[in-house]
């Protein structure tokens, strides 16, 4: 019982991951109609950035809140500097999924030769190293990185729905044109979109890294399931998203728990496919085919 | 075939000098393998210009079919003692069953769905690769994987290896170009050019596409056979996401779409690779920083570089060419 209670915490604390960033690939996708193959290494950015922030002695909650506001500049300079300009050039989608996957290529690399290729940890955050929950020792880091995820989602919620330019960013992404002649500065509501997605990415970085360290990799595949959840839910729909990060949380933990902890990720891989196949309007329905 | 070969004297005959040069230099073991390299790299290239340059079709995930040509030729070549030539066909079949598995689903998704598709079948792969110890020999790889031979004749020499693949790229080529001319070809430009359109000209669109995931898995099979014949040592990582955006690079670099473009990628690469290999941690960011000059500065790529150049020269020295062209 005891063990399964552990598991649990384990899958929604990571679901609860790749539901945040998979919010990112929906904002996007929604707000602009493309792609961001970076997203995973917006994370691991947001995770050395933190880093660096912390050892420089900054206390962790001013780090988090620093690293955010920096991705969100990040993002919106890609999205200003490469991604519009690049579209206002004429290319099609395809060459823009092509800019993003050289980002990634640009980003991994610069963070090689910044930061090294050996793993940096974090100085450890709690006094303890694990509090009772329900009865079970968990981690504080992974319970703080579930209440920031929590945190994550109503914020953006609340933006999204009750501020004025939330409102406005939904209204450009659902029609530009209409948006446009009623006064809605569209590009700034674009860049906005990137920003937010990037600097939620990285502060999710940050706060993975007490658990992971920070490493180069640590984007790549949590991006790439990210993405796998943002499709579970359908993709574009944010809550989708939270829905598809729980399940494919609970996927993976419980298959390395059980079954197989050589091909988790060739599993979550496989179900992603066969999402593809079967169902790639998610549990949602957005529509997606040509 | 007779007349465009008497236009394009002047090519022709830069090619088989550029040919003879090659073998001059192929002369040593090392530049041989290099050149084998590019030959073998250049027709999996071709594939995937076949698939993206052509018919439009992105894919993110194309290492997946050249691993898969790999392992299968070297495994059933390995173990079960068959010809490494009917193998290399296996690794091809194989290649292609799998092209029209992911084919039948991509065919009715969109770009980001599609590129999304092909990682994961590449991640699926190489981490199938990377974790089947008793099958692929895993992270350690899978070695002692025999020579190209046929009726007692081995290509046990780079040398002779770099002759092979020459003249399988030419075959390559000359196929790769007259597709592109025949229906099919023209079919899976239409399809490029506007889904919708080619649809309402009859075009079976969702065959079409699988045909140009098929070849293309072909290609790369075959590339990948020759690899691991080649190199007589395979790993995961040579199948890894960074080589799928290597391919991604060639013929983005080269000029997509373009009869020699995939070739000159795989060359420029392929030489940059082997000279700066003491830069070999920035060799991704060489990569990134290549597809944002093409992206941004060279749409066409090198080869599309080329003809402007040409043509600007043929420009000033215009009025001699005619003169040239009367007598």
């Amino acid at each position: 019982m005891n063990i399964v209670l552990m598991l649990v915490i384990g899958s929604i604390m990571i679901g609860c991951v790749y539901g945040v960033l998979g919010m990112g690939y929906s904002l996007i996708y929604k707000a602009t109609g493309l792609l961001n193959l970076a997203h995973g290494d917006f994370l691991m950015i947001g995770a050395f950035v933190g880093l660096t922030l912390v050892k420089t002695g900054i206390p962790y909650i001013l780090a988090i809140i620093l690293t955010f506001v920096i991705m969100f500049a990040f993002g919106w300079c890609v999205q200003l500097g490469l991604v519009s300009t690049l579209l206002k050039k004429g290319a099609a989608v395809s060459y823009i999924i092509i800019l993003t996957s050289a980002i990634s290529m640009i980003l991994q690399n610069g963070a090689l030769i910044i930061w090294g290729a050996i793993p940096l940890y974090f100085p450890s955050l709690f006094k303890k190293t694990s509090v009772k929950v329900f009865g079970v020792s968990t981690a504080p880091e992974s319970l703080m990185v579930m209440a920031l995820a929590i945190v994550c989602m109503f914020g953006l919620y609340l933006f999204l729905n009750k501020t004025k330019f939330g409102t406005a960013m939904r209204a450009a992404a659902l029609n530009q044109k209409a948006a446009s002649s009623l006064g809605i500065n569209v590009p700034v509501t674009k860049g906005v979109t990137w920003g937010l997605a990037a600097g939620l990415a990285g502060l999710l970085g940050v706060a993975l890294g007490p658990i992971y360290g920070a490493y180069l990799t640590l984007g790549g595949l949590i991006g790439q399931k990210a993405f796998a959840s943002a499709v579970a839910g359908g993709y574009g729909n944010m809550y989708g998203a939270i829905i598809g990060g729980l399940f494919f949380g609970f996927v993976e933990t419980f298959t390395a728990a059980y079954l197989t902890t050589v091909y988790r990720d060739m599993v979550s891989f496989g179900i992603l496919i066969l999402l593809l196949i079967f169902m790639p309007t998610g549990l949602f329905r957005e529509q997606v085919l040509e | 075939m007779l007349e465009t070969l008497k236009k394009n004297k002047l090519k022709l005959a830069v090619i088989i000098l550029l040919i003879a040069i090659s073998f001059v230099i192929a002369r040593k073991s090392y530049p041989a393998l290099i050149l084998a390299y590019i030959m073998l790299y250049g027709i999996g290239a071709h594939g995937l210009d076949i698939l993206f340059g052509y018919s439009g079709q992105i894919s993110m995930g194309h290492a997946g079919f050249f691993a898969v040509g790999a392992y299968t030729s070297a495994i059933l070549s390995r173990t079960f003692g068959i010809n490494p030539f009917l193998t290399m066909l296996a690794g091809c079949i194989m290649a292609v069953l799998l092209g029209f598995l992911i084919a039948i689903p991509a065919a009715k998704l969109v770009k980001h769905f599609l590129s999304f598709l092909t990682i994961a079948f590449g991640q699926v792969i190489y981490l199938f690769v990377n974790s089947c110890q008793p099958l692929t020999g895993g992270a350690g790889g899978y070695s002692s994987i025999p020579k190209l031979s046929l009726f007692g004749f081995v290509l046990d020499t780079n040398a002779k290896y770099y002759a092979f693949t020459l003249v399988l790229l030419i075959i390559v080529i000359i196929l790769k170009k007259n597709l592109i001319n025949s229906r099919m070809g023209m079919a899976f430009i239409a399809i490029r050019e506007n889904v919708k359109a080619a649809e309402g000209m009859g075009i079976n669109v969702r065959a079409y596409k699988a045909y140009a995931f098929a070849i293309s898995a072909f290609l790369m099979g075959l590339a990948g056979a020759l690899y691991a014949h080649l190199v007589g040592y395979i790993s995961p990582e040579t199948f890894n996401a960074t080589a799928s955006t290597l391919f991604m690079t060639m013929i983005l670099f080269g000029g997509i779409g373009t009869t020699m473009g995939p070739l000159v990628g795989s060359g420029i690469l392929m030489l940059i690779k082997e000279v700066f290999q003491f830069l070999q941690i920035y060799q991704v960011l060489i990569y990134g920083v290549f597809i944002l000059i093409v992206l941004f500065f060279m749409p066409s790529g090198a080869v599309g570089l080329f003809n402007k150049v040409v043509k600007k020269i043929q420009k000033k020295f215009g009025k001699k060419e005619q003169e040239y062209a009367d007598a």
